[in-house]
């Protein structure tokens, strides 16, 4: 049987139990329940106990998360750090000017020209311009998505720029739609040398190098022949 | 400066902040998804594409950012598509002037504006000086 509840002693574990539960609530997990005697407070008593026990774990568990996904955060932002890297090396890379033939430079362009690629860009060309003394350019932006005034504008500055490097410029793989847009938009690039295809850019610009190779060749006769 | 109105009846498919170069590059793919999620030709794609370019490298460039709203509805019985740009810049003191064919008070090319108009189906624009400027664009279906 039971033991009675004896009146005092309730007083004094009801007490106890209010130190614990106020500990509990001011972050002490620790702290349980001391019960020495087995009477109807016991229920109580152990019930709150197990309270304690299931707080303290889902306490551990919801820490455990938070330090997961703190993690999983902090690799996601190295993994964005990376992403912002790579970007800025493609961006490099993306705009590589190469002779590709006696005296023309070809510079493929791929993506979108933001004013700090397109800046790259621009110097990349007239940097190699210098170098190789080539004579012809060809900018192809077949992989250019959008040409707005802003892209319209670099262009023309890069090719008013490559002029007075000596250079000729001529912009191929404007697509039927971009041409079109163009034209809406307002822009004249009249003033450019403009091809469909890289291909056709390529042949043009061949046959401009033979034209100045017999120009070249004539010239030089008729100097010879004026000496003789 | 009266806000552009919505019509209940749109479905809005997304805001976006501009703030950075890599802003106006997101938002203007997402442009050029919508316009073919909406079965738009290559041409007309190029073409909102474009035009939207344009206003959201304005708003970098003169009003330090702002944000694009776009939607889907029925305006006068056509299917459109709506961009509705919003900045609190400077606002442009001569609209007249921003409006016209080569004006440019950056050294861009003065196009960016009546080049947008001419690229769209409709053209609205608000502005106020020291509060800030509100362009609407639609392109039909
Ligand atoms: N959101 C804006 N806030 C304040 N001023 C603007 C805004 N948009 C345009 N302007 C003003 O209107 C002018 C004309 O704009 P427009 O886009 O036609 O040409 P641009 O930006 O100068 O050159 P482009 O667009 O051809 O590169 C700008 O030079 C600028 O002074
Ligand atoms: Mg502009």
């Amino acid at each position: 049987m039971e033991d009675k509840l004896d009146l005092k002693n309730v007083k004094q574990r009801i007490n106890h139990i209010e130190e614990v539960l106020s500990s509990v609530a001011a972050g002490d997990l620790d702290v349980r329940v001391d019960s020495t005697v087995e009477d109807d407070l016991t229920g109580i008593e152990e019930a709150i106990n197990i309270l304690i026990e299931d707080l303290t774990y889902e306490l551990k568990q919801s820490i455990n998360m938070q330090n997961d996904l703190q993690e999983k955060l902090k690799k996601i932002q190295d993994q964005q750090k990376t992403i912002v890297q790579q970007q800025e090396d493609l961006m490099e890379l993306s705009s590589p000017v190469s002779k590709v033939w006696d005296n023309i430079l070809i510079l493929p362009v791929i993506g979108t020209l933001d004013s700090q690629r397109t800046q790259i860009m621009m110097e990349n060309l007239l940097q190699k311009i210098v170098d190789t003394g080539c004579t012809m350019a060809i900018l192809d932006i077949t992989g250019v998505p959008t040409v707005d005034t802003q892209v319209a504008n670099h262009l023309l500055k890069t090719v008013t720029s490559a002029r007075l490097l000596g250079a000729d410029c001529i912009i191929s793989g404007i697509s039927p739609a971009i041409a079109q847009t163009i034209v809406h938009l307002g822009i004249d690039l009249s003033i450019i040398r403009t091809k469909a295809t890289l291909q056709d850019a390529m042949i043009y610009a061949m046959k401009q190098n033979k034209k100045s190779d017999a120009l070249i060749t004539s010239n030089l006769d008729e100097i010879e022949e004026r000496e003789e | 400066m009266q806000a552009f109105e919505y019509d209940s009846d749109w479905t809005e498919l997304g805001v976006y902040p501009v703030k950075t170069e890599n802003d106006i590059v997101r938002v203007r793919q997402m442009a050029r998804q919508y316009a073919k999620n909406f079965r738009m030709g290559i041409v007309e794609q190029t073409r909102i594409t474009t035009a939207v370019s344009e206003l959201l490298r304005n708003m970098y460039q003169y009003a330090n950012g702002g944000e694009v709203t776009i939607n889907q509805g029925y305006v006068e019985e056509h299917n459109a598509l709506i961009f509705t740009f919003e900045d609190q810049g400077p606002g442009i003191e001569n609209l007249d002037l921003a409006m016209s064919d080569g004006y440019t008070s950056g050294g861009g090319m003065g196009y960016g504006l009546p080049g947008a108009k001419r690229l769209v189906d409709s053209f609205e624009i608000r502005t106020e000086t020291n509060t800030g400027t509100l362009i609407r664009l639609m392109k039909w279906k």
